[in-house]
């Protein structure tokens, strides 16, 4: 990687943060670009939180929970996916590319999905445009 | 289906709802009724809380400007359960902002009738004091203003006003009408059981032939949606001149949270991170976060924005909130088919969910198990 590109990943405690963690585990080869915060659940992503992101200088933002279904607390994804759809179509407005946010579902058990999941957002970022907005 | 109240013949729409509004309170129908109010040389009107049948002189509840949207003050008058039953006379923004109240229970409709009527919009609220001082009736004035939007001759009024696309208040308990219809007679539309309790001993005559008020409605609805815009450009410069003076959340009828998160106590930060945000970012605009505060106040409240236009009229630094709020607020509710206030039985976007919705949230597709 020419540029070293910062990606902050929202994780929920019960899935994806548990396949991401045994992506390590298994030594699955993925870009150390992303920082990891663990939340209890995607549910609990408040856009606020995702815009600070990219206001303090994140190239991208991913926000990563349960597959639909499995969520720990029943239902939780599901409203933060209505949420972060309609945070996404707002992002073109005020001139973040919309390929800078990601969202996914990664269960405990795919470690390698998770470890495909960030070589693809990692690309992604990428090929988005880099204009910092200050917000 | 639109009736004509007999028994009520007056001078014009705004006796007629004069006269409607005194038979409520004389014959017991409701406690009190809210309705904005002429003072006798005020410029303006405020809404007044009025018991006495008698007081009712004087309401000018269509006059050209909206000083507060009335759901706000619904919900200071329903926040605890009372048995007094009030009747409300409200704008059709007004009327859809209160039902967006009621789903989040922050409005009770046990005891409220409301009454609504086809807006013709209004004024931006400091023009029309200037245009009013000059005026020597005032109340002429209104029905002037409210002949000229019936007779299709252009008025000024406000931008917000005009693309807004929902000026019949459909689901108001009655809604008063008079778009394309015979301008001396009173004519209203019962939506709910509540309504029909309201009027049920007068005499009604249906009215079979509403083609020219559906016709007149669709016309004005395509002059407006030539002029609502779908796209904003150049929001970050539009918004620059933004102070964070939180009038547009005091304004608000939707945002209704107690504790706001963007107080400045919880959005600012302590004088050293300051010193180091700007020594990072090199410089920071002070005071900082006006374009995050917006994009978090859309976040939160644009499934449920009315595009009352109220923000606008309070923004100090003029910025065209009104226009800025539509477009973002119309985007979000065009992905769930949501109009809010549009049915007491829609569920807010976010109270809700469908197990099998919006695969494309998950864009960077896998297939499972790989």
């Amino acid at each position: 990687m020419e540029k070293k590109l910062k990606i902050v990943g929202f994780l929920c405690n019960w899935c994806s943060y548990a396949g991401a963690d045994l992506a390590g585990i298994s030594r699955y080869q993925y870009p150390a670009n992303i920082r990891i915060i663990r939340v209890p659940c995607s549910g609990r992503v408040n856009p606020l939180l995702i815009l600070k992101c990219f206001q303090e200088g994140a190239d991208g933002v991913l926000v990563s929970g349960c597959h639909p279904g499995e969520c720990h607390y029943k239902e939780g994804n599901y409203y933060a996916r209505r949420r972060m759809l309609m945070f996404k179509n707002l992002l073109d407005y005020f001139g973040i590319d919309k390929r800078r946010f990601n969202m996914s579902w990664v269960s405990a058990s795919e470690g390698a999905k998770w470890a495909d999941i960030v070589k693809k957002v990692v690309e992604d970022v990428m090929a988005a445009s880099q204009e910092k907005t200050d917000l | 289906m639109l009736q004509m109240l007999k028994g009520i013949k007056a001078k014009n729409h705004l006796e007629s709802i004069k006269y409607f509004l005194r038979y409520l309170l004389q014959e017991k129908r409701v406690d009190a009724v809210l309705v904005p109010k002429r003072h006798p040389n005020g410029r303006s009107v405020s809404h007044a809380l009025i018991t006495d049948p008698l007081n009712t002189e004087g309401s000018d509840p269509l006059a050209p400007v909206q000083t507060v949207n009335a759901a706000c003050i619904l919900k200071e008058l329903t926040k605890e359960p009372t048995d007094k039953k009030i009747a409300v006379v409200l704008r059709p923004c007004e009327v859809r902002a209160a039902i967006e109240l009621i789903k989040i229970k922050q409005v009770s409709d046990e005891n409220l009738y409301m009454i609504g009527y086809d807006c013709p919009g209004v004024y931006d609220a400091k023009e029309y004091m200037n245009i009013i001082e000059k005026e020597e009736d005032r109340e002429k004035f209104t029905l002037k203003y409210i002949e000229a939007f019936l007779s299709d001759k252009k008025e000024e009024i406000r931008e917000s006003c005009s693309y807004c696309m929902y000026f019949t208040a459909d689901s108001a308990d009655i809604n008063m009408a008079w778009i394309g219809l015979n301008s001396s007679d009173l004519v209203i539309g019962v939506n709910t059981e509540k309504g029909k309790k309201l009027i049920n001993d007068l005499e009604t005559e249906e009215i079979s032939d509403s083609s020219r008020r559906k016709e007149k409605i669709g016309m004005i609805s395509t002059g407006r949606k030539q002029i609502q815009k779908d796209r904003i450009d150049n929001f970050l410069d539009l918004i620059q001149p933004c102070i964070r003076c939180y009038n547009c959340r005091e304004v608000c009828p939707l945002c209704y949270c107690k504790e706001c998160l963007l107080e400045p106590e919880k959005m600012g930060y302590s004088s050293v991170r300051y010193m180091n945000r700007a020594i990072k970012k090199k410089q920071i605009k002070m005071p900082d976060d006006t374009v995050l505060y917006h994009l978090t106040k859309i976040n939160h409240m644009g499934y449920s924005c009315v595009s009352c236009g109220i923000c606008e009229q309070a923004c100090p630094m003029d910025i065209p909130l009104g226009m800025i709020y539509n477009v973002f607020s119309r985007k979000i509710q065009a992905l769930f088919d949501y109009v809010p206030g549009r049915s007491r039985d829609e569920e807010l976007p976010v109270t809700t969910f469908r197990e099998e919705e919006l695969s494309e949230v998950e864009d960077i597709q896998q297939p499972r198990g790989k």
